[in-house]
């Protein structure tokens, strides 16, 4: 009955925030342009800044790193909503509801994964059609990659926009993380490249949730075999975990002071 | 014997070294209906969101139907519905959604939600109101999405803040209607107020707190009959000062209060002063624009429990 209970509490609060997810269709749209602008201006970029024989064939090097930046935009999404509702204090609304605070931040949690996994969904279909068509166990791969990368980025995003309430600081370190998982990991330039330019920060983007991910989706699409799977699904699997308890705490202690 | 819906026992609430409610500790039977009383800034609020599981106690303790707020949080959530003093939501949400989302969190299956949500909303007057964003929404009207909640969760303790706060005069009877048949149908409401005749006109008992601590507590003839003298007699009188030997005689009647060019003064037995405190106003050559005695009303008690006047301060 108590897990029924819960269960039930944390669906619905999940389904509030997908459903508000399609209602701001305008901010979608924005940030479906930003995608595909990303992809053109990394694209240019990449002509100039890479040397084309690290990379045989940019697009198909470039469209994992497209399933990254979509689950980023869709999961972290749900921090700017979760901010938005702490300045409004609709949070002391969420909490006063009769649904205990666990499957309340876990039913947000979800929300933020729902977000992901659905506006990722078109992309994935562009990278079977741009790559190739993956086995079913590279499907399962590529779904367990996306679950993770999606649970990682919604945790982090609730957790950073609990941290503080200034709403410039938040869109501030919202713009950091994003420099950090973009710039510094191997979604959109070549492990080597990496390596001769980010120099003693390479290690940053070796553990970046995103290298994982962009590798596991490298690995899932046939772009490559020369992936760790093991190591790669590991570090997102903890990186997972410690995201999701550390939004659980964050988010916990300063909803109810 | 009733049984105690909310037990408030040395509650105190502090944010940072600020101290909102000072150890405050009040009874609140099953089936009152229960004022909360005190100009802005007194900690209705922040009393009413601790009962609500919202905030937590600094120290002390509050129960409802027997459960802790500190250790059975949840269990007391479902005991308890809140209609907020600002009203939640975003801009973008529609009533109608909000109102159907919040259906189904407390409780209820699908078809039922929204067969109650709409009999609610065409009890309030929402339901032209349903697919309107939050945003073009009046006061009055998001007050009343509030109060919806409420009525839809239909909870063993419902707690209203300012319910009636932005809506116009007409729809404050309707409300104050709708609130007593929520008692009537088995619901401890908890309103809190700075509207003297609002709690007049709902609440059977009243606490009145100030400056976060509570000043007095009883039915409302209870709190009239505490004051020492039975009656007030009112005097408006030209100019603005009155001279010290008049106000020096006044004071022997009984206690006084002055307000720009009203006066009050408390006494026993108004009919048979009031000749005697013309009379001095004559000799003294004040001249006295309205004088009559009265009962005392909320106000007076208010005023003569806290030595402020609610409406100046709020
Ligand atoms: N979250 C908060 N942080 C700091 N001070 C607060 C907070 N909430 C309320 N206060 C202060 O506590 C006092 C009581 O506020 P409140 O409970 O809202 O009073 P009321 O509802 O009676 O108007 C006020 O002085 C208010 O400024
Ligand atoms: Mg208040």
């Amino acid at each position: 009955m108590e897990v029924k209970e819960w269960i039930r509490g944390a669906v619905l609060v999940a389904q509030r925030d997908l459903s508000r997810f399609w209602r701001n269709i305008y901010w979608l749209a924005g940030q479906v342009a930003m995608n595909i602008a990303d992809l053109v201006i990394f694209a240019v970029i990449f002509r100039g800044l890479v040397n084309p024989a690290f990379i045989p064939d940019y697009i198909r090097f470039i469209t994992p790193g497209i399933l990254c930046l979509a689950i980023f935009i869709s999961a972290f999404s749900i921090g700017r909503e979760v901010g938005i509702e702490l300045r409004r204090e609709v949070t002391q609304y969420l909490v006063s509801l009769p649904v205990t605070r666990g499957a309340l931040v876990a039913g947000r949690i979800m929300g933020g994964v729902l977000r992901g996994f659905l506006y990722q969904a078109g992309f994935v279909i562009l990278a079977v059609v741009l790559m190739s068509m993956p086995s079913v166990d590279k499907w399962i791969l590529i779904l367990t990659s996306s679950f993770l990368l999606a649970l990682t980025m919604s945790s982090l995003s609730i957790t950073l926009s609990t941290l503080t309430r200034d709403f410039n600081l938040q869109a501030a370190i919202r713009s950091l993380v994003y420099f950090i998982f973009f710039f510094v990991s191997n979604v959109f330039y070549p492990e080597k490249a990496l390596a001769m330019r980010l120099g003693s920060a390479a290690p940053i983007a070796y553990y970046s949730p995103m290298s994982m991910a962009v590798n596991l989706y490298r690995f899932g699409f046939n772009y490559t075999t020369s992936v760790d799977v093991l190591f790669n699904l590991a570090g997102l699997i903890a990186w997972a975990t410690l995201s999701l308890l550390f939004a659980y705490k964050v988010y916990i202690r300063n909803l109810t002071r | 014997m009733k049984s105690k819906a909310v037990e408030i026992v040395n509650f105190t609430k502090k944010f940072g070294d600020f101290t909102a409610v000072d150890n405050l500790n009040l009874e609140i039977y099953e089936n009152e209906v229960f004022g909360l009383l005190g100009p802005n800034g007194s900690g209705k609020t922040t009393t009413l969101l601790t009962i609500a599981t919202v905030y937590k106690p600094t120290s002390g303790d509050i129960y409802v139907f027997g459960h802790s707020v500190t250790r059975e949080d949840y269990v007391v959530r479902k005991l308890v519905g809140i209609a907020f003093q600002e009203p939640k939501a975003m801009w973008i949400d529609k009533p109608y959604d909000l109102l159907t989302w919040h259906a189904r969190i407390v409780g209820y299956s699908m078809s039922d939600a929204k067969k109650i949500v709409r009999e609610v909303m065409e009890l309030l007057g929402l339901w032209e109101h349903r697919n309107k964003q939050f945003y073009q929404l009046s006061g009055g009207t998001r007050k009343k999405v509030e109060l919806a909640k409420v009525l839809i969760q239909k909870p063993r303790v419902a707690i209203l803040d300012e319910p009636t706060a932005q809506v116009d005069v007409l729809s404050k009877h309707a409300l104050w209607d709708v609130i007593k048949k929520l008692r009537d149908e088995g619901t401890t409401v908890i309103i809190a107020t700075n509207d003297m005749f609002e709690a007049e006109r709902v609440c059977e008992k009243i606490a009145i707190i100030y400056k976060g601590k509570l000043r007095a507590m009883g039915t409302i003839s209870e709190l009239k009959d505490s004051i020492p003298r039975g009656d007030v007699i009112e005097i408006q009188y030209e100019g603005s000062r009155i001279p010290e030997k008049l106000f020096a005689s006044l004071e022997e009647y009984g206690r006084i209060e002055t307000q720009s060019s009203t006066l009050r003064i408390y006494v026993e037995k108004g009919e048979e002063k009031v000749l005697d405190v013309i009379d001095l106003f004559r000799k003294n050559n004040v001249k006295i624009l309205r004088i009559m005695v009265k009962e005392p009303t909320l106000d007076d008690v208010f005023t003569y429990i806290t030595g402020a006047k609610l409406r100046e301060e709020s």
